[in-house]
């Protein structure tokens, strides 16, 4: 299966189908690493005007999802896709769901930007988590490039990169439960900037998740659940 | 509406319809315009008709007395009538003829008159003029006398009638009982005295020189003889009987004649008979020529051995025919491997169909009887010899003939029929373990047996009006007895037999008496019809019965 | 995996994986063909063909017109010995028996390879008499053992209940479906071991051909059975493990989860997604 061979059928309407729903993904994709971006980019400076525009374009996210799950479903039952059309059509079911949930990290990320955009003692922190969101949103965009181009190398470095979240994540969580044993009252603030590296770590695995789609479609495999050895011979395997 | 101009009219199509629907017409009108020209002038044959007693200037000087039954008539230009030597009337352009059939050929030594209507002094349709059909010289028209019984007058003038009627009675009774005697048991003891000699001669043949058998032969006949002995004593005292009435009649010109009651089939007064009395004779008349046997050369009496033997010819060719017919279309169906060979004997057989059938006479004369029935004569009937049994024209024969006249219609028809067996239905059985002759037999044959029937149909169809090649190899004028009998083997196929369309190229072209003859020949035409579409309606009502059992293929 | 293992998987090229031969080697097999090759005359219709029927299971072949499916099937019980100018050559194994032997009586292995066609082509006769047929064949008579197969067989057939009281009513009067399962009940009267389904449900409406699909289902428990369908949904649904052929060659066998999810061969997922041609 070569990679972006989704045409070729002999019904032309079915490629249009399939090339449009997968158009529609990249297109929901690109909207919601524009929410990720600007949600970080408001954190950072503390643009609340953003953040406000962040909350509001997230209906933009579930609509999209909702129409292409609908689409997702008149494919299943109209056309019955077998072999590789089945597996793109459930790698898209689940990658929009998860682009959704990513869209619902970054309107959350943009709701703690607005509580907190005066509060100085969170901003201090804000540089850690800064690093961090743009090592997710690099990731976010690594998996939606591989799914762009069904490319199963890139998808596996991408998953890989996951690892490297969960590390910032974790000094992340280390530094802040520091604080809150030096100072019960920067619990508050730490909890929500806890919150939202976690955010940014829920949005790595999502990443991830949709990586692995990747690799579903293309070779029919199903990597979730598996060692970094393993994906690291899936990538290399493939030529 | 615009107008419809020719070229479109004929572009419709429309003139083809009327076309056919002409041409349908026509063949309709045909149809029908034949069946009832038959119908009408064989069918009127048995009504009876008035009797007319007629004063009839016979020339100039003589004027002479005619009794009988108007036949037809005709108008012919006076010219002819004068140049045959006839009296015209002067001025008359033409002549009214008609044509009596006067009876009494004992008498007058003709039949038909025909007298010219001009001269017809007077005519009358006397009450007590009388009709009898007698067993020969035909009718006789005229008036009753007297009955007399042993040479004396028992009744006389109107009380003779119902007396006439009651000895006739009688005496026909007397003479059903003769004529038992002489077809069943002397036709038996007969039957049997000739076996015995042909036991004898095989003896013979077979150099038994023991005297046992023989004797046992010669017991036999002893008995037989006795038994025929008696039975003649029988005969000798019902013969005496039956002689013993006689009637006195008077027949035109008051000529009187006597006529022994024995000679006398039926008599009745046509002038006296209402329509229902005329209607019941018209049926009884009817009834006696389907089902009685032929006298007078065939013009009179009835024609059941004709219907007989036609029926069992086709039967005995149906039940030859359809075995052969059906195991060749198997075999070039299913087995043969197709090819120039099968397609060759293809075209052989449909030729076979056009072949004249009058060689197939001659085929038949040729090969069954002369070969095949004298080397069975010489196998098996050496006793018989130098008389043929089977070496001589018989019903086998034009069984066989007619069926292998009649071969390729049932082999087309039968190939037709399974070829539209459908395969899968072939392949179902087979996949179930069957052979492929398990196959055939139980899952093929039955469902191509409407087509088969089909094919029989058009067999008998065609057998049954054939009459030329049977003229060689069996049929006959007149058969003394018919091919089924009581005495066993019950079925004798190597009995000559009588035929319908024979019968009526007999009647119509040999008979000694044309004229009185023509009516009959209608009747015999329409019989013979009759007896074809019965047949055909049985074979057809049979294959739909199957086509409804088998309909899988539509 | 190791070659020893999968003995009776010879040399089977088209076999999809690895997953497919791992499970064929815990598997019964019934039929066998080694190197098959069948010629119409001059034609090659089947082009070295090697391929194994597990026991018990519902083996489909599908691919496109003319690919050889159906003569494939008809290999398995000699139905294309019907056929003028047919040659074959290779193995073709019931339970290790060369069926393609001069001593092997063709009824008798017809017997044990069923076989149930496209339309459904029931004889005119009565719905008994056509389920009776196979047995009569083998001159049973006695009416107690013909009555208590035909109505095992009706049953087996999920026709028992529609037609218990009329069945000596022609079969011709049933409907299309009806007259599919008859022609199934006629095929297991005779208990086959292996049943050959040519296109069972093609002629027929969706809901009939359900029925179908149900009763292979549960024929499957008793009987060894190959389908032959253009349907690849059917294949999908009613299949253990399917064959894809293409142009008289076996391009892949896998078990029907493997092959309808992620085919081994490229001309099987074109095929199957609809990309062929």
């Amino acid at each position: 299966m070569s990679k972006n061979d989704l045409g070729k059928h002999i019904s032309q309407q079915f490629d249009t189908e399939l090339e449009d729903v997968r158009n529609r993904v990249l297109t929901m994709g690109g909207l919601v690493e524009q929410q990720l971006t600007d949600a970080i980019k408001a954190l950072m400076e503390r643009d609340k005007g953003l953040s406000e525009t962040v909350i509001q374009n997230d209906y933009k996210v579930n609509e999209m999802e909702v129409s292409i799950d609908e689409e997702c479903t008149q494919i299943i039952a109209r056309r019955q896709p077998a072999a590789s059309d089945l597996r793109l059509v459930m790698a898209v079911i689940k990658t929009i769901t998860d682009l959704e949930r990513i869209g619902d990290e970054a309107e959350r990320f943009a709701r703690m930007t607005m509580q907190h955009s005066n509060e100085q003692a969170a901003s201090r922190h804000f540089g850690s988590i800064e690093t961090m969101g743009e090592l997710v949103r690099q990731m976010l965009h690594g998996a939606l490039d591989a799914f762009a181009r069904m490319d199963v190398d890139a998808a596996s470095k991408t998953w890989l990169d996951d690892k490297k979240i969960d590390v910032q994540y974790e000094s992340i969580t280390r530094e802040l439960i520091t604080y809150m044993m030096e100072d019960p009252r920067s619990i508050p603030w730490a909890l929500d900037v806890l919150w939202a590296a976690r955010a940014l770590e829920r949005i790595g695995d999502r990443s991830a998740n949709i990586c692995e789609y990747v690799i579903y479609f293309v070779k029919g495999k199903d990597v979730r659940h598996t060692t970094s050895e393993q994906m690291q011979r899936e990538g290399s395997q493939e030529q | 509406m615009s107008k419809i101009t020719t070229a479109q009219w004929f572009k419709g199509g429309s003139p083809w319809i009327w076309l056919s629907a002409a041409a349908v017409s026509v063949s309709l009108i045909m149809v029908f315009g034949l069946l009832l020209l038959i119908a009408l002038r064989g069918l009127g044959f048995f009504w009876p008709a008035d009797v007319l007693e007629v004063k009839y200037q016979q020339s100039p000087t003589e004027i002479i007395t005619l009794i009988g039954e108007v036949q037809s008539t005709e108008t012919v230009s006076a010219a002819r009538v004068h140049d045959a030597g006839g009296v015209v009337p002067e001025g008359a352009e033409t002549v009214t003829r008609l044509l009596l059939k006067v009876g009494n050929r004992d008498i007058s030594g003709l039949d038909f008159r025909w007298i010219n209507q001009h001269d017809i002094i007077e005519e009358s349709r006397p009450q007590d003029m009388i009709v009898l059909e007698r067993r020969e010289w035909g009718n006789f028209y005229g008036y009753l006398k007297s009955v007399k019984v042993d040479g004396k007058i028992v009744a006389n003038g109107d009380e003779a009638w119902p007396v006439f009627l009651e000895r006739l009675d009688k005496t026909i009774e007397l003479f059903d009982q003769i004529k038992s005697i002489h077809t069943g048991e002397i036709g038996s003891i007969n039957y049997d005295i000739e076996e015995l000699r042909l036991a004898k001669r095989r003896l013979e043949l077979d150099g038994v020189t023991d005297t046992v058998p023989y004797s046992e032969v010669e017991e036999q006949r002893a008995k037989l003889n006795k038994e025929y002995q008696l039975l003649q004593k029988d005969l000798d005292v019902l013969y005496r009987n039956i002689e013993k009435d006689s009637v006195m009649l008077v027949a035109a010109g008051g000529r009187e004649i006597e006529l022994r009651l024995s000679k006398v089939v039926r008599g009745f007064k046509p002038n006296a008979m209402g329509i229902p009395t005329k209607s019941l004779h018209y049926l009884e008349k009817l009834w006696e020529f389907v089902s009685d046997e032929p006298r007078e050369a065939n013009t009179e009496g009835g024609i059941f051995p004709a219907i007989f033997g036609t029926v069992m010819l086709v039967i005995i060719m149906s039940i030859l025919v359809t075995p052969l017919g059906v195991i060749a279309a198997v075999y070039l169906r299913e087995y043969a491997k197709q090819g120039p060979t099968t397609r060759l004997i293809r075209i052989a057989v449909n030729n076979l169909a056009g072949v004249p059938s009058i060689v197939y006479g001659v085929f038949g004369l040729g090969f069954f009887v002369y070969f095949l029935g004298g080397n069975i004569d010489q196998l098996f009937y050496a006793e018989a010899l130098p008389a043929p049994t089977y070496g001589t024209p018989g019903i086998l024969w034009s069984a066989l003939t007619l069926a292998l006249l009649t071969l390729p219609v049932v082999i087309v028809a039968t190939e037709e029929g399974l070829a539209r067996i459908p395969r899968s239905i072939r392949e179902g059985s087979m996949a179930l373990g069957a052979t492929k002759a398990e196959t055939l037999w139980r899952i093929v044959l039955p469902m191509a047996s409407p087509a088969l029937m089909t094919g029989m149909i058009l067999a008998v169809a065609r057998a049954a009006g054939e009459v030329a090649p049977l003229m060689l190899v069996g049929v006959v004028k007149l058969a003394p007895s018919l091919p089924l009998d009581l005495n066993s083997p019950f079925i004798h196929l190597d009995r000559k037999f009588m035929h319908l369309g024979f019968h009526i190229y007999d009647v119509g072209f040999q008979s000694p008496n044309v004229e009185a003859a023509r009516p009959l020949v209608y009747a015999t035409a329409l019989l013979l019809v009759v007896v074809i579409v019965a047949l055909n309606l049985t074979a057809i009502w049979v294959r739909n019965h199957l086509r409804e059992k088998y309909k899988a293929l539509e | 995996m190791t070659e020893t293992t999968l003995t009776h998987a010879i040399d089977m090229s088209a076999i999809g994986g690895v997953g497919t031969a791992k499970q064929l080697a815990d598997e019964t097999i019934r039929i066998k063909t080694r190197g098959l090759n069948l010629y119409y005359g001059e034609k090659q219709a089947l082009d070295d063909i090697s391929i194994v029927i597990p026991q018990n299971r519902v083996t489909a072949f599908i691919g496109p017109s003319g690919c050889g499916k159906s003569t494939l099937l008809r290999c398995f019980n000699r139905m294309n010995d019907l056929v003028d100018g047919v040659r074959i050559d290779g193995d073709v194994l019931l339970d290790d028996e060369e069926i393609y032997q001069k001593s092997v009586n063709i009824a008798n292995l017809r017997q044990r390879v069923g076989m149930v066609f496209q339309k459904p082509n029931p004889f005119p006769k009565s719905i008994y008499e056509n389920v009776a047929y196979g047995l009569r064949l083998q001159g049973i008579k006695n009416r107690r053992v013909l009555d208590e197969a035909v109505e095992t067989a009706l049953k087996g057939a999920a026709l028992w209940d529609e037609v218990k009281d009329r069945l000596h009513e022609n079969a011709l009067g049933m409907s299309g479906g009806q007259q599919q399962r008859l022609v199934i009940a006629r095929a297991i009267a005779i208990e086959p071991e292996v049943l050959l389904l040519d296109e069972p449900a093609s002629a027929l409406d969706p809901i009939s051909t359900l029925k179908i699909e149900e009763l292979i289902n549960e024929l499957k428990n008793s009987y060894t059975i190959v389908i032959v369908t253009h349907n690849m949904q059917q294949a999908a649904r009613v299949s253990d493990y399917t064959a894809f052929m293409y142009m008289g060659k076996m391009i892949e066998f896998s078990d029907t989860r493997t092959l309808f999810t992620n085919p081994a061969k490229k001309q099987t997922e074109d095929y199957i997604t609809g990309r062929y041609g």
